[in-house]
């Protein structure tokens, strides 16, 4: 039953929602379009005539394609080998595989730095051997930005193929087998078709990330500029006009990938139809030999995939100034962490980055459950239009939500919705919201939808209120899905680079900018600190998320 | 009959285009339990959850003691149910959950324990109130759902089909229990189920819904011995139906020959009530005759009234065995008979029991049930 207190909450839910996320684009999109100084194609005609921005849009789309098919390269083959086979150490390396999922975008570029980069480990290992002058590479442009892509996107190819695989039921490929078809047919033609969903929500989930990735491009890009950077290039030059109309087409773009995957799909991605049955046992590797080659195999390729993290640890006991040609460090101590310890204005951004991504976390968390809660009760056409608010953040790169939050909310016109919220402590919470709510969102609705509605039915005739019921029973069964929605919801926060580069001021800048000027000020001692530190809060948020989710 | 204490009148539920409960009455005594019976689909647990007030009525009213509720939110109609998979919250523990409604209603927090301290006992569960849901066994879990619908002392008892979940042998054993606690409790109970056997044992009156009417609400010997249509006939029980012509004395049927040989005959029927459309039967009509297995028995050969067939099936039921015999004048029938009184395969005469209920006839077009 639908009262009219839950109509009225319902049609201001939509309006704050509509303001925090809808509005910023709608006025985004006005001002590239010569508002409120007059309707003007110019910016556009401008953007059409310049190759610099066709070259930017074509980079966007190319490295983002081969984003998805370098991920899918390595995450599915890897998939295959955990689910399907069993060796020593498989349960504990296929979660460890799965970690740089929970790691902040930046610190996963920062890594690379100190390990591949001219003066990484890995380069200075290759010089010393080689007995090279110069570093033997430079770890700059689409190289590089496609090497950290790969190393962090795979995990969601890795990731949507392991469950697919677990849900798939083994009876149709004993179909398969008896009605004589090969190993290799049956996975052409059963276990491919049976993946499609999987494969295909995987593959919109990596080019979405790659479209809007920022970090690396950022700083390993260098000349080689794609939207992303494009954007933030021409806010820095003051080409604000610019700087909105690219934001207008990469947001088109990432809207016109979003409906054309749903196109491809149907609509229903990551789903694997439902299928009930048995999954297929493992197929145990026997024997001494073969087993203890499968074990190296698989812990070598985990140090391999855990190698930039444990560089940075290592970085990050390197003092200043103390290494310089060696090919390992010479010194190793406790002095990046004091020199913090003992400056507390160095540790303001730790401070920053935790309050402001505690308090986007929690009104996510509530404002997320509120508008999943909403939307299944009043289901049907208004239930979906709150829903698509809710993934607006998700499919418009970061970058361009920066942009239109620095727009909308720099000028002061109160009856027209617009407050100035730029250059005070409030921009920064206010971005991570926004791009947190989907998150929280979305595990909202995951949760609600598995809670037998008999369950506030039996509360409702028990004689429960509306509070009662919510603080009793339905907050405490969706426990599991809020940690799990908080989690990386705070994550995602902590470690933002791409709105914080935007809209911070020295008095609010987070950790992840702190890292990027320490780094430009070739402190890469402190910054590899501060990449600790975000490591160790965020394995913190994942792991609280796994102990929910298994309670 | 006891004075009325909830009243259904003129219920009226629609889904859209579809109408799931048609202008349904009913009245209830005080500590009465009334079992909603019916094929699936038939409205019961839309009935049952527009009771409640998860469902807001398309028409009509409910009363409770002469108390118009049907405008009552769930929450405050102070009826207590049972759901199907007992909807237990598995994050409180036993106690906890017993103890909802209680507090709930905001009760002092000495008196909610007293309250759960005497529930739990009533359905042996004294001493269990720190168990998690998961802890206990099924049977246990559905006792706990009882005593937390019985904790707050609601008016109104509600119960949706509350032994599906269990096994057969622990749904008896429950059911038993279930019964001898709402009668010591005295509240007024409404259970649903699709099972006759569990309605028949549970209801002091049975109310058969079927495509959102009420068929029949009466005694279990009211709807089997003397059911009102041809559905509660052949719902009801095991039934054959023959169709045949009403002749002048109307209470013969001359049983129509639908296969080209063997010889016709005219069985004793009685008429029974007239439906819902108020058809009345008269001499020429065609009619359906609708017999019970004890009804009929085995003849020793060709007497006058006796048709001929075959055994085409056996069914051995412990007390009674059923055969179903396929007529030589075609149609079938199920007969009761002795462990040994044939065979698949062998050709018998079948006639009305001289001592078994007599045959009802009803119009042959009211034909829901085929």
């Amino acid at each position: 039953m639908i009262t009219l207190r839950k109509k009225g909450l319902a049609a201001l839910v939509t309006v704050g929602l509509t303001w925090v996320v809808g509005f910023p684009l709608l006025i985004t999109l006005l001002e590239a379009l010569g508002y409120p100084h007059g309707w003007s194609l110019s910016s556009f005609s401008e953007f059409v005539h310049r190759v610099d921005e066709w070259q930017a849009l074509w980079r966007s789309l190319w490295i983002s394609a081969c984003s998805v098919v370098l991920a899918a390269v390595v995450g599915v083959p890897l998939a295959f080998v955990f689910e399907r086979t069993e060796f020593p150490g498989r349960r504990v390396l296929g979660v460890l595989v799965a970690l740089p999922v929970a790691l902040p975008p930046l610190v996963g570029v920062i890594a690379f730095l100190f390990l591949y980069g001219e003066t990484g480990f890995i380069t200075r290992a290759v010089q010393v051997v080689a007995g090279m002058e110069t570093s033997p590479w430079r770890l700059s442009g689409p190289g590089a930005i496609l090497l950290v892509h790969g190393y962090s996107m795979y995990v969601y190819f890795y990731l949507f193929t392991r469950a697919a695989l677990a849900r798939l039921d083994h009876s149709v490929y004993e179909a398969a087998a008896a009605l004589g078809s090969s190993r290799v047919r049956s996975f052409l033609r059963v276990s491919l078709p049976l993946l499609r969903p999987a494969l295909a929500g995987a593959a919109l989930l990596t080019f979405m990330t790659a479209l809007g990735s920022f970090s690396a491009p950022y700083i390993f890009g260098g000349g080689f500029r794609v939207m992303t950077t494009q954007i933030v290039a021409s806010k820095l030059n003051g080409d604000i006009a610019m700087a909105q109309v690219e934001s207008v087409v990469l947001a088109s773009l990432a809207c016109l990938g979003l409906w054309l995957m749903r196109r491809i799909d149907g609509g229903n991605l990551a789903v694997v139809g439902g299928i009930r049955g048995v999954t297929p046992a493992r197929r145990a590797i026997r024997g001494r030999p073969a087993r203890m080659v499968a074990g190296v195999l698989g812990w070598g390729l985990t140090l391999f995939l855990l190698l930039p993290h444990l560089t940075l640890l290592l970085i990050s006991f390197v003092p200043p100034v103390t290494w310089t040609v060696e090919a390992i460090p010479p010194v190793l101590n406790f002095d990046n962490y004091h020199s913090l310890w003992m400056a507390p204005e160095r540790l303001r951004p730790v401070i920053n980055s935790i309050w402001m991504a505690s308090l986007a976390t929690a009104v996510a968390v509530g404002l997320g459950l509120l508008v999943a809660k909403l939307s299944l009760d009043f289901k049907g056409r208004f239930g979906r239009v709150l829903e698509t608010i809710l993934a607006i953040p998700w499919a418009i790169p970061g970058t361009v939500f920066a942009i239109s939050l620095a727009a909308a909310f720099s000028v002061h016109s109160p009856l027209t919705g617009r407050l100035i919220l730029v250059g005070t402590p409030w921009i920064l919470p206010l971005a991570y919201l926004v791009r947190s709510l989907p998150v929280t969102g979305r595990s909202s609705l995951a949760g609600l939808r598995q809670l037998d509605r008999s369950m506030e039915e039996a509360a409702v005739s028990l004689g429960a209120g509306r509070w009662r019921i919510l603080r009793r029973i339905t907050i405490p069964l969706l426990k599991p899905a809020l940690a799990a929605g908080a989690s990386l919801a705070f994550i995602t926060a902590l470690g933002d680079f791409v709105s914080s580069i935007v809209l911070y001021t020295y008095d609010t800048r987070p950790i992840s900018v702190e890292i990027f000027s320490s780094l430009r000020l070739q402190e890469t001692g402190v910054a590899a600190v501060f990449g600790v530190l975000l490591m160790l809060v965020s394995a913190s948020a994942f792991l609280l998320w796994g102990r929910e989710e298994r309670a | 009959m006891m004075s009325t204490f909830l009243s259904l009148n003129h219920l009226h539920k629609r889904f859209g285009e579809l109408s799931v409960l048609k202008d349904l009455c009913l009245e209830i005594g005080e500590g009465e339990i009334v079992v909603l019976l019916g094929p699936s689909g038939s409205g019961k647990t839309t009935l049952l959850r527009s009771l409640a007030g998860f469902e807001t009525l398309t028409a009509g009213s409910l009363q409770v003691a002469g108390e118009e509720i049907s405008a009552l939110p769930a929450n405050r109609r102070n009826f207590g149910m049972v759901f199907q998979h007992y909807a237990l919250f598995p994050h409180l523990t036993v106690g906890q959950n017993v103890a909802f409604g209680l507090e709930a209603r905001n009760l002092p927090k000495a008196e909610v324990a007293a309250r759960v301290g005497e529930v739990l006992p009533l359905v042996d569960l004294a001493g269990f109130e720190e168990r998690r849901i998961h802890q206990i066994s099924g049977g246990q879990q559905q006792r706990v759902a009882l005593a937390r619908a019985l904790a707050p002392e609601p008016r109104v008892l509600l119960l949706d089909e509350p032994l599906s979940n269990l096994d057969p042998a622990l749904r008896k054993k429950t059911r038993r229990q279930l019964k001898k606690l709402i009668r010591n409790v005295g509240i007024t109970a409404l259970w649903v189920t699709h099972e006759q056997e569990e309605a028949f044992y549970i209801g002091d009156r049975v109310a058969l819904l079927n495509e959102g009417r009420l068929e029949q609400v009466g005694t279990p010997e009211q709807l089997y011995l003397e059911p009102a249509s041809r559905f509660v006939a052949e719902f009801v029980g095991r039934a054959s139906a023959l169709s045949g012509v009403l002749q002048t004395d109307a209470k013969t049927v001359e049983i129509e020959k639908v296969r080209g040989y063997g010889q016709p005959v005219a069985w004793m029927g009685r008429q029974g009530s007239p439906d819902d459309s108020g058809k009345v039967i008269e001499p020429g009509d065609r009619v359906a005759l609708i017999i019970r297995p004890e009804g009929l028995a085995f003849a020793d050969g060709s007497e006058g009234d006796a048709l001929n067939g075959e055994i085409a099936e056996r069914q051995f039921a412990g007390e009674a065995t059923f055969y179903r015999v396929e007529l030589a004048i075609g149609g079938e029938v199920w007969v009761r008979g002795g462990e040994d009184a044939g065979r698949v395969g062998d050709h018998v005469w079948v006639r009305l029991a001289s001592q078994g209920p007599l045959p009802r006839i009803y119009a042959a077009d009211q034909d829901r049930v085929e």
